[in-house]
């Protein structure tokens, strides 16, 4: 009786978190794959070598992971990454303490975001178009702040507290992605602001019927989503150890190839952020993978497309499976198409 | 001379939960403006729907010409000639007149588009209709009625025979409905059929030769409209058994001397003027009318959803100022819009998150929800409501359209909503499932809450109500008591009709 309650439990645990089984799953088949084509893949020296790649991307990620759950996107966290990373750069070599330049750094995310989430919500402009814009604007600024040189010399204390080694290979960085994926997943589960990302991507109108302040939300959403980037940034220039205005060309787009490969739907009201590490990982692994194996550079392209778009469809096929005719009819809701002229 | 052009034959059809139309036969003759009258469900689209193509008869079959004309789908249907004026309006917004008329049937010469020659034969078709917009106009410039003449333009392009228009005025000034007459007779003039649905009686005294009354989905007769008053039309729309099952069962609790709101003078730009009524502690107000009549959008503009442009709303003896639904879910007031399923619950969401979207600060614990806490409220409200199944993990979505509008008032119950607004609350769903929403209705008046119930229904609003307001064209027309409660009456305000005994009304101001 109570082995088969434990059954019933796991077996619903699979079917409420079948994207994250799925990518659990991927990511093991993967690993042995290239491991098997390549023991060098599963060297400790690798792995944490592809922990260190994901994190960057993994920490635009999880910020994208909001912005896609509340039915938006954010184009513009490649140039905020680089933007942040001249601002910061110029503040480090110039002395100021680290923790500071951390929460500089932070402020300066958390308000890039507010004006694009005001764009959205206040001026009603379409996320994509509004943070096209600001994409390059803020590029733009980079490039004003810099004068297009290198900031280099960031002293060894600041690279110390965003990227220093803890243990052996376990890097802070690490410890950072790792933390701001806890507190995102609180955020998202846990509060209310979670809830109504969820609810403003799933159906906007409705929950500002039910007296939800939407736009209020809205710009939040995106003022965090930024904010995990300009963690990112911060992190960036501490591996490097310089900023430089042409940094992050691109990155949003992986971010928001993690996103989907964790199962979030562009079209809002679906995603999570354990899905979203889950895809960083996989993102992160497949290109290391890819090149420990020896696959050409410009056939490297055409195989992350490609999983990326077999990672789509399968969240596709599993949309269908989970909303199957039966289930709708088992409780007597009628299809939409009678509804309609049964409205008359 | 008896042409018959069309015939439906013995036409059953039936939806899940539902049977849309019971064995309705009718004629309609060549060259005839022909109206379909009822009530809002009585039918008339699910026949016009059928007629076009849109989806087949459950039995019986329609004839044209004397032929058998089961049509695929809308294409073949207008490929014959069958040709549909919308409701709402299906032109593409970004194209011109004259891209919209050919669209699909592009006139071509060694496969380039022939742009003269289109442009030539649209310009003869907006004579012809007496427009004076180029054929080179972006359609998203022209008004409504402009894009209706287009929509005519394009149905006498493709040769039809039969046209039929659906609440063709439901948008138009009074010149451009003028307009619109004029070109109708014009087509009939021409020999083509036309099928007409409006819930405007005027309108059907006005162009059509004879009327077809349909009632909950059966055929009631045809009639020529020049030897048929008025009040005849109205009664064989109604006549029938009103409160089968929505009545009350307990005894009223209207509380008269406390008004927990009261609007004055309230008006939007979205279709609603000078409406000006209150609501009682324990009162079920019915707000009556006809499609298009203002009821949603005097609703959604008391709610914050859409701007006020003048008048004034107190709550419980406060003026209040409600620019937002936030604002208004701060003053305790709850709405359970129309159109439950795109703007009454978050289809991603389950029962849980659909039920406490509204009130979310409740389960609050410093930055953190209480998903507990939560769970208990959800499961305890939707017992009291016979939610079934009362899982607070199930996807709203799934349930039954009856159990659906359970959640959204749920939704409602889990704040402190005191005034609730019930828009169309049992549309489209079983007579099981009305009686438990009437019960609930009942249930939360003797709790001492306020209830206003949205309903086209009139067996709904008489068994229901404490009074009913009757709004035609954007305004209050009366505002009934009890015994005052008469169908033909409440339709005949509905319709725009004086009162017949006008000394009766009891219009608040």
């Amino acid at each position: 009786m109570r082995s088969g309650g434990a059954a019933m439990r796991l077996k619903q645990f699979l079917k409420n978190n079948s994207r994250e089984v799925g990518l659990v799953v991927a990511l093991v088949v993967m690993t042995a794959l290239f491991g098997a084509i390549n023991p060098l893949y599963v060297s400790p020296a690798n792995i944490t070598d592809i922990i260190n790649q994901a994190t960057i991307y993994g920490l635009m990620a999880l910020g994208m992971t909001f912005i896609v759950i509340s039915g938006g996107i954010d184009l513009s966290i490649g140039s905020v990454l680089a933007l942040i990373g001249v601002i910061v750069a110029n503040m480090a070599v110039a002395g100021v303490h680290p923790l500071l330049c951390v929460a500089v750094g932070i402020a300066i995310g958390f308000g890039v975001g507010a004006m694009n989430g005001f764009m959205v919500a206040k001026m009603n402009l379409q996320p994509f178009v509004a943070t096209l814009g600001a994409m390059s604007f803020i590029r733009g600024f980079a490039y004003v702040i810099s004068g297009g040189y290198p900031i280099i010399g960031i002293p060894p204390g600041y690279r110390v507290l965003v990227d220093g080694l803890l243990v052996s290979g376990i890097r802070t960085s690490v410890l950072i992605f790792l933390t701001v994926a806890v507190i995102c997943h609180i955020l998202l589960k846990h509060t209310k602001f979670g809830n109504y990302t969820y609810a403003i991507g799933g159906n906007e109108e409705a929950t500002r019927l039910s007296g939800v302040k939407v736009d209020r939300y809205k710009i939040l959403v995106y003022a965090v989503g930024v904010s995990c980037t300009a963690v990112a940034a911060l992190v960036q220039l501490g591996k490097l150890g310089t900023g430089e205005a042409s940094a992050g060309q691109g990155y949003e787009l992986n971010a928001i190839a993690a996103v989907a490969i964790g199962g979030a739907s562009m079209a809002g009201g679906r995603g999570g952020i354990v899905g979203t590490v889950l895809g960083a990982l996989l993102f992160a692994g497949l290109k290391v993978g890819l090149i420990v194996v020896g696959v050409d550079t410009f056939w490297q392209y055409v195989a992350t497309g490609l999983v990326i778009v077999v990672a789509a469809y399968s969240e596709k096929i599993q949309a269908k499976l989970s909303e199957t005719p039966g289930r709708v009819r088992a409780w007597g809701a009628q299809p939409s198409g009678a509804r309609r002229a049964a409205d008359d | 001379m008896y042409d018959a052009h069309i015939e439906f034959r013995n036409i059953n059809k039936v939806f899940p939960g539902q049977q849309a139309l019971k064995d309705v036969s009718l004629t309609i003759q060549r060259g005839e403006v022909h109206a379909l009258l009822g009530e809002n469900g009585a039918g008339k689209s699910t026949l016009l729907n059928i007629l076009h193509g849109v989806f087949g008869p459950t039995s019986g079959e329609v004839r044209i010409n004397g032929q058998p004309a089961a049509f695929a789908n809308v294409h073949d249907a207008i490929r014959t000639g069958v040709i549909k004026v919308h409701q709402e309006i299906n032109l593409v917004p970004e194209m011109t007149v004259m891209q919209n008329i050919f669209l699909g049937c592009e006139i071509t010469r060694r496969g380039i588009v022939d742009k003269r020659a289109m442009q030539l034969e649209t310009q003869r078709l907006l004579s012809g209709l007496g427009c004076r917009f180029s054929p080179d106009e972006r359609v998203n410039h022209l008004n409504v009625g402009e894009m209706q003449m287009v929509q005519i333009a394009k149905a006498i392009h493709l040769r039809a025979s039969i046209v039929s228009f659906d609440e063709p005025t439901f948008s138009l000034t009074a010149r451009e409905v003028e307009t619109l007459f004029d070109r109708i007779l014009r087509l009939k003039a021409e020999g083509i059929t036309i099928l007409y649905i409006s819930h405007k009686l005027d309108e059907i005294y006005r162009i059509c030769d004879r009327a077809t009354v349909l009632r909950d989905g059966a055929y009631i007769g045809t009639f020529p409209v020049a030897r048929l008053p008025k009040e005849r039309l109205i009664r064989s729309m109604v006549g029938r058994d009103v409160a089968m099952f929505a009545k009350r069962h307990r005894p009223r609790c209207v509380d008269w001397q406390d008004v927990v709101l009261r609007v004055k003078s309230a008006s939007g730009n979205t279709g609603f003027q000078d409406i000006s009524f209150s609501l009682h502690r324990g009162e079920i107000l019915g707000f009556f009318g006809l499609v298009g009549a203002g009821r949603t959008e005097t609703m959604r503009g008391i709610f914050g959803a859409d701007r006020l442009t003048g008048g004034t709303v107190e709550m419980f003896g406060q003026e209040v100022a409600i620019k937002s639904p936030a604002d208004a879910t701060a003053q305790r007031l709850g709405l359970a819009p129309e159109n439950r399923k795109t703007q009454g619950f978050v289809r991603v969401l389950n029962n849980l998150d659909n039920i406490s979207l509204a009130s979310l600060d409740k389960f609050q614990v410093g930055p953190f929800q209480l998903r507990r806490a939560k769970e208990t409220s959800a499961r305890r409200v939707g017992a009291k409501i016979n939610l079934t199944p009362n899982d607070p993990g199930f996807f709203t979505t799934n349930l039954s359209g009856g159990n659906q509008q359970k959640v959204v008032i749920a939704k409602w119950l889990t704040t402190d909503a005191e005034i609730l607004m019930l828009d169309e609350p049992t549309k489209g769903i079983d007579v099981g499932a009305k009686a438990e929403i009437y019960a609930l209705m009942e249930e939360l008046v003797h709790q001492g809450k306020a209830i206003i119930m949205v309903s086209g229904e009139l067996p709904e609003i008489i068994g229901m109500s404490d009074r009913i307001v009757v709004m035609h064209d954007g305004r209050i027309s009366a505002i009934l008591n009890r015994d005052e409660f008469d169908e033909t009456r409440i339709l005949t305000y509905a319709v725009g009709g004086s009162g017949d005994a006008p000394e009766a009304i009891s219009k608040e101001q």
